[in-house]
Order: C-alpha cells, then sequence, then structure tokens
C-alpha cells in the first residue's frame, strides 16, 4: 500500500519532468549551436560518436513520459496479478498448510482415539479374561463343593444304607428266632403248663387300691 | 324284660346267622310285609315276649329287616352301658376251669372297678397263658403276647443302636 502512495504521486513530476526534457531536448536540439553545445557534438561526431544532446535529452523526456504510460497500462496488472497470484499462492499454502495443519490434528486425534480405543479394548479384554477367570474360579469352587457334598451324601447314603441293611438282617434274625421260639413253645406247650401260666396270670394281675 | 328282649332279639339274629335259607327269606324284598310278618308271627311268636314281637314286626313294616343284628348289637351295648357293665373277651388256648374263670373275672373287676361281662373263647395261636380285652385295652397274658413284646423290644433295641 506505500508503494502505491509513492507511486501515486511520482508519475505526474515524471510526466512533467519527461514533458520539460522532451520540450527542452527539442530546443536544444533545434538550437544546439546558438546555445553553444554544436561544437562538443561535432567534436564527438568527429572521434565516430555522432551525438545529439537535444535529442538525446528529449528522448530521455518521452521515456520518462512513456514509463508511467507503460507502468499503468502494463506493469501495474501484470504486479496485481503477480501479486493477486501471490496472494492465491499464499492463501492456497495457507489453506494448505491449514489443511495440514488439521490432518494432522486430525491424524494425532486419530490417533489418540485410536490409541484410546486399543486401550478400553485392552482393558476390557482385560477385564474379560479377569472376569472369565474369576468365574473359572468359582465355578471349580462350587463344582468341588458340590462334589465333596455329593461325597458326603454318598457316603452317608451308603452308611445309612447299610445301617438300615444290618437292621433288616437283625430284625429278620430276630423274627426267625422268635418265631422258632414260638414253634418250639407250642409245640411244648400242654394243658397243665398252660393252665400254670392261666394261674400264675390271674395271680400277678395287679389291683389297683 | 331288657335281659329277655335282648335274649329274644339275640336268638332272632343267631337263627338269622345259622340259616342261610331263613336269612335270604328275612333280607329279600320280593317276600311282602305281611307274609314276613305271619312267618316271623308263627316262628317266633311263642318263644319271644310280645314286646320282642312288636320290635319285630315293627321292623319288618319299616322295611328294616336288614338291621336286626345291628340293632341287637347296639341293643346290647346300650344295655351293658346302662348297667355300668363291660363286655370282655378272654381268650386262652384251652376252655378255662370254673374256678379260674371266677378268680379270673373278680380280679378284672377289682382293677378296673367296674363289673364285666366275660365272653371266653378259644384260639391255640395264643399259645398258652390268658388274654382279657376291654373297650380299648387288653390284659395280655399269654405265650404269643409275650413273644411279641420281646419281640417289640428286640426291634427297639436294634433301631435304637442303629
Amino acid at each position: 500500500m506505500s508503494n502505491e502512495q509513492k507511486s501515486s504521486g511520482s508519475p505526474i513530476v515524471g510526466i512533467i519532468i519527461g514533458a520539460v526534457l522532451m520540450v527542452g531536448g527539442t530546443y536544444l536540439s533545434l538550437n544546439a549551436k546558438a546555445m553553444g553545445v554544436g561544437g562538443i557534438q561535432e567534436t564527438l561526431e568527429g572521434q565516430g560518436i555522432p551525438l545529439d544532446f537535444g535529442k538525446t535529452i528529449g528522448t530521455i523526456g518521452v521515456f520518462l513520459i512513456l514509463f508511467p504510460v507503460i507502468k499503468s497500462f502494463f506493469i501495474k496488472p501484470l504486479q496485481d496479478a503477480i501479486q493477486e497470484r501471490n496472494s492465491d499462492l499464499e492463501r492456497t499454502f495457507t489453506e494448505a498448510e491449514n489443511l495440514r495443519t488439521e490432518m494432522e490434528r486430525m491424524k494425532s486425534d486419530y490417533d489418540r482415539r485410536l490409541a484410546e480405543s486399543e486401550a478400553n479394548a485392552r482393558e476390557q479384554i482385560q477385564s474379560q479374561i479377569r472376569e472369565a477367570q474369576n468365574l473359572r474360579s468359582s465355578l471349580m469352587a462350587e463344582a468341588a463343593t458340590r462334589a465333596d457334598a455329593l461325597v458326603q451324601q454318598a457316603t452317608a447314603e451308603i452308611e445309612a444304607e447299610k445301617q438300615k441293611v444290618l437292621v433288616e438282617l437283625r430284625t429278620h434274625v430276630v423274627d426267625l428266632a422268635l418265631a422258632a421260639a414260638e414253634k418250639v413253645v407250642g409245640e411244648n406247650m400242654d394243658s397243665e403248663r398252660n393252665r400254670r401260666l392261666v394261674d400264675d396270670y390271674i395271680n400277678s394281675v395287679e389291683v389297683v387300691a | 324284660m331288657v335281659r329277655a328282649v335282648e335274649t329274644d332279639l339275640g336268638a332272632v339274629v343267631d337263627a338269622i346267622r345259622s340259616n342261610p335259607e331263613f336269612r335270604h327269606f328275612t333280607m329279600t324284598p320280593l317276600v311282602g310285609r305281611d307274609d314276613k310278618t305271619t312267618i316271623f308271627q308263627n316262628v317266633f311268636g311263642d318263644k319271644v315276649t310280645s314286646l320282642t314281637m312288636q320290635v319285630l314286626r315293627l321292623m319288618i313294616e319299616r322295611g328294616r329287616e336288614a338291621d336286626l343284628e345291628s340293632v341287637h348289637a347296639e341293643f346290647v351295648k346300650l344295655r351293658r352301658s346302662e348297667d355300668g357293665i363291660v363286655f370282655a373277651t378272654v381268650t386262652s388256648r384251652e376252655p378255662l376251669t370254673p374256678e379260674q374263670k371266677v378268680a379270673l373275672v373278680e380280679k378284672v373287676e377289682l382293677r378296673i372297678k367296674k363289673k364285666i361281662e366275660p365272653e371266653f373263647v378259644t384260639d391255640v395261636r395264643v399259645i398258652g397263658g390268658v388274654k382279657v380285652a376291654y373297650d380299648n385295652y387288653v390284659l395280655d397274658g399269654t405265650v404269643r403276647g409275650s413273644i411279641g413284646k420281646l419281640r417289640e423290644k428286640l426291634r427297639y433295641e436294634l433301631l435304637k443302636q442303629s
């Protein structure tokens, strides 16, 4: 912006100077001898340097006039185009940089989330493993407890069955012995013994006072 | 009079029990009530008291011939209850002597403080001794009873040991 302000003032001055030089140079070229530079030009021409100071100054004035025009109609649009191109490039680079930064941020975010996911997955896997181990331990303990209980129950049932069979056997022995006793007593029972038994029982009946 | 009615009813029930044909005649509904009444009058009229005959006639008229046995049993039960007498069944291997019967009845009456009406039966299964059963009680002096008590005691000991 500061360059444009500087250049906005200089073209007018340059054009004025150019116009003055062009007019002055033309006048000098037409009145060289009268203005005392004809001798110098002739000397230089004699040395092989055909230099006309008036035309040279006028040409410089023309350049000074043409330069701002060229600048206004060619250099300035070119500079603007270059500036715009640079701006576009800068903007593009900035956008690219922003995109790169965003991509890096997203990548870092993705990496972070991936790491978090992996950590969560590892934690969940570890948790599941711990839970499975705990479940396994509890199931094994329960199975052992139930197995012990079943063994104890089976042992108790076997013992009870054994006792039951023993009792049944002994009861059967008692029944057999008493049946044999009944048979023997019955065979040996006669009227006299029966009479004594009846008398003994009659005498043994207790009478409550 | 009560005893006479009981005896008469007992005789009628015995006749029904011992004679199948008479039992069928008494129980069948195919014979009319008048015919049954006439037959009963002819058979038992001169053997039972008039009160018993009235009872028989009433039961036939009401169609209650089948209940004669239960009426007799209930009559006996009520008579015993009214007289304060307990019916007792005395079971022995052989018939008891008259002295044994008297002595046993006296002892039992003294023991339960009631008069008893004994029925003496024989049963070889008692092996020996005598057993008196009355109401819901049993005075068991038989060999079979002693062996039974011994069996129960041995079983109890066996169960206690196990």
